[in-house]
């Protein structure tokens, strides 16, 4: 009862901070509206067909949020160390992996937040729908997606305490994910090798079933997409078991936990 | 049982440095240390920058795995043990930063409660507790940003208490406080080991050590090299005297020359505005005063004087300090 109260708190203080943030509003709420605005504006200046402008509408929302459930448990880390907090959070006698679960559902939240102002703009801004939305398998695939960047999240986030460094390399892994998992185009788009990393990260099944549940036009198989985004989440899961244990023992090794 | 233990503890760090050819760097922290801290002790660990004094207290607060050697607390193992460990330990470190400066006080506190797991219906009472104890109440709803610095190492304080600790470790919790703040917060801890706490108090301030420690170690380069009571440290220099003096350009031949002058123990030179002060430790202060010109002729000494020593004079000469 105590580690989800801790969790709990977890989740609150990094809601409030965030909220209180001038900075954070450029991760979750601007930069998503841009590339929503370029994106729309690209696919539909050249009479794109409502398949590609799909990519438009959820794209810019679905960039804003992995960004933000990606990368703001690992900033988070990235800030306590900068701040001092982080040996401060790390000695106490709740498992750090208590506290980054707390971390990575705020941005889980924030993440889905983002998705608002971006569908408002496609709509009232370029008067763009989803022409034929399912709406459970819609919601469903959403559900697959926030698991699957959880998963990730919360698998990652601990190198962040782990190395001063990771931020920069986990950095490079965020525009890796929404170039690779098709975001903002099909990954049909993208060279065969650069498919088949595609096809290990999980978020890429959760989208293609995301923009199928949005069109018509087949063939498609959700059960097969859930189950290998599920699957692969877990696969992560399992990583970050061993990762956690990794984490608590090198951390007291190296002593990285402070800035210096 | 001691509260705290420490056998043979020795501390690594391995490092790198280098961009494009990597070299590995081994700096080591502690060398071997022991000690043993008994239930209600306030022990002091002085020591200039460098020493090991941090790494000995994150390797007790769990924060650090020793390179070998053993750390005990409470009779818990500091390595195997740390969960049970942290529930019973608290620490502070010294400095305004470990806070979360865009919330409140409060917030701080309800937050660290929570990470330690404290039933919410003994926070509730706590924390008011703590506030009103260490002057925030009516402040504590204010971000911390606002606060001074003083409130803030208060703060830090509160949050080391939330778990009702029965050994305190504090890192250099009056560094960068003013006379005021750090008296005051030197009186809390006192009454807190009066309290029955076991405090570990690492500090640089001999006077601080002094005034509140029941017992001191002095530790340089990863080592312990005098252990005792302040007065038992002070006799390390009881038959000794101080020559003082001022000097303008103080060349290190000239230093090596003072060291060689009969009866001194140790030089210590220290840089005051564009001048350097002197500190020689020696047996027979007027001896050494006569000699002064032989060493440093065609100087101009300023404010030439001779003293008792006090226990930071045993301080200076247990670290050798001479820069």
């Amino acid at each position: 009862m105590s580690l989800i109260r801790a969790g709990w708190r977890a989740f609150v203080i990094t809601i409030r901070m965030r909220v209180i943030s001038t900075w954070s509003y450029l991760s979750w709420l601007v930069f998503p509206m841009l590339f929503t605005i370029v994106g729309l504006y690209v696919l539909s200046s050249g009479g794109a067909s409502s398949s590609r402008l799909v990519y438009g509408v959820l794209g810019g929302g679905l960039i804003g949020y992995w960004s933000v459930a990606y990368l703001d448990a690992g900033n988070s880390i990235q800030d306590e160390r900068w701040s001092g907090t982080l040996e401060q959070i790390f000695a106490t006698p709740t498992p750090i992996w208590v506290i980054l679960f707390g971390k990575v559902c705020a941005g889980l939240v924030f993440g889905l937040v983002s998705f608002l102002p971006n569908a408002a703009l496609a709509y009232f801004g370029f008067h763009a729908v989803l022409p034929a939305l399912d709406p459970w398998k819609f919601v469903i695939s959403l559900g697959v997606l926030t698991l699957s960047f959880f998963c990730i999240a919360l698998t990652l986030a601990p190198l962040f305490a782990l190395w001063r460094w990771a931020f920069s390399m986990l950095n490079g892994f965020e525009l890796g994910v929404y170039i690779l998992c098709g975001f903002m185009f099909p990954i049909a788009a993208l060279a065969s090798w650069a498919q088949g990393v595609a096809g290990v990260l999980a978020p890429t099944w959760a989208v293609r079933a995301l923009y199928a549940s949005t069109v018509m036009q087949g063939p498609h198989d959700f059960t097969l997409w859930w189950l290998a985004a599920i699957g692969l989440s877990v696969v992560y899961l399992a990583g970050a078991y061993f990762l956690y244990g990794l984490v608590e023992r090198e951390a007291r090794v190296s002593g990285e936990l402070a800035l210096a | 049982m001691p509260a705290i233990e420490a056998r043979r503890l020795r501390k690594t760090y391995k490092t790198t440095r280098g961009v494009f050819r990597r070299e590995k760097v081994e700096r080591v922290a502690l060398r071997g240390v022991d000690l043993a801290i008994e239930p209600g002790e306030l022990f002091g660990v002085l020591g200039p920058n460098g020493a090991g004094k941090t790494t000995m207290t994150k390797i007790f607060t769990t924060l650090l795995l020793p390179t070998s050697g053993a750390a005990t607390v409470l009779g818990l193992d500091a390595v195997h043990d740390q969960w049970a460990l942290r529930r019973r330990i608290g620490f502070v470190f010294g400095g305004d930063r470990g806070l979360y400066w865009r919330l409140s006080g409060l917030d701080n506190l309800r937050y660290f409660a929570d990470l330690y797991r404290i039933p919410p219906e003994v926070t509730r009472k706590r924390i008011p507790a703590l506030l009103e104890r260490l002057g925030l109440a009516g402040r504590e709803r204010d971000r911390v940003e606002l606060y001074s610095r003083g409130m803030k190492q208060r703060l830090h304080l509160a949050r080391g208490l939330l778990n009702d600790p029965e050994v305190l470790f504090l890192d250099e919790p009056t560094i960068g406080l003013d006379p005021v703040g750090a008296r005051e917060l030197r009186v809390i801890v006192r009454e807190l080991a009066d309290a029955g706490k076991t405090v570990f108090l690492t500090t640089h301030y001999m006077f601080e050590a002094d005034a509140i420690c029941d017992r001191i170690a002095v530790i340089k380069g990863g080592e312990i090299v005098a252990e005792g009571t302040p007065s038992s440290i002070k006799k390390v220099v009881q038959d000794q005297g101080v020559v003082e003096f001022e000097v303008v350009g103080m060349p290190a031949e000239r230093v090596a020359g003072l060291r060689g002058l009969q009866g001194v123990k140790s030089v210590a030179v220290v840089d005051h505005e564009l001048a350097q002060v002197v500190t020689i430790h020696c047996s027979s202060p007027a001896d050494v005063m006569t000699q002064l010109g032989l060493v440093l002729d065609g100087m101009s000494l300023e404010k030439v004087s001779s003293r008792e020593p006090t226990l930071e004079d045993a301080y200076v000469q247990l670290i050798g300090e001479s820069s």
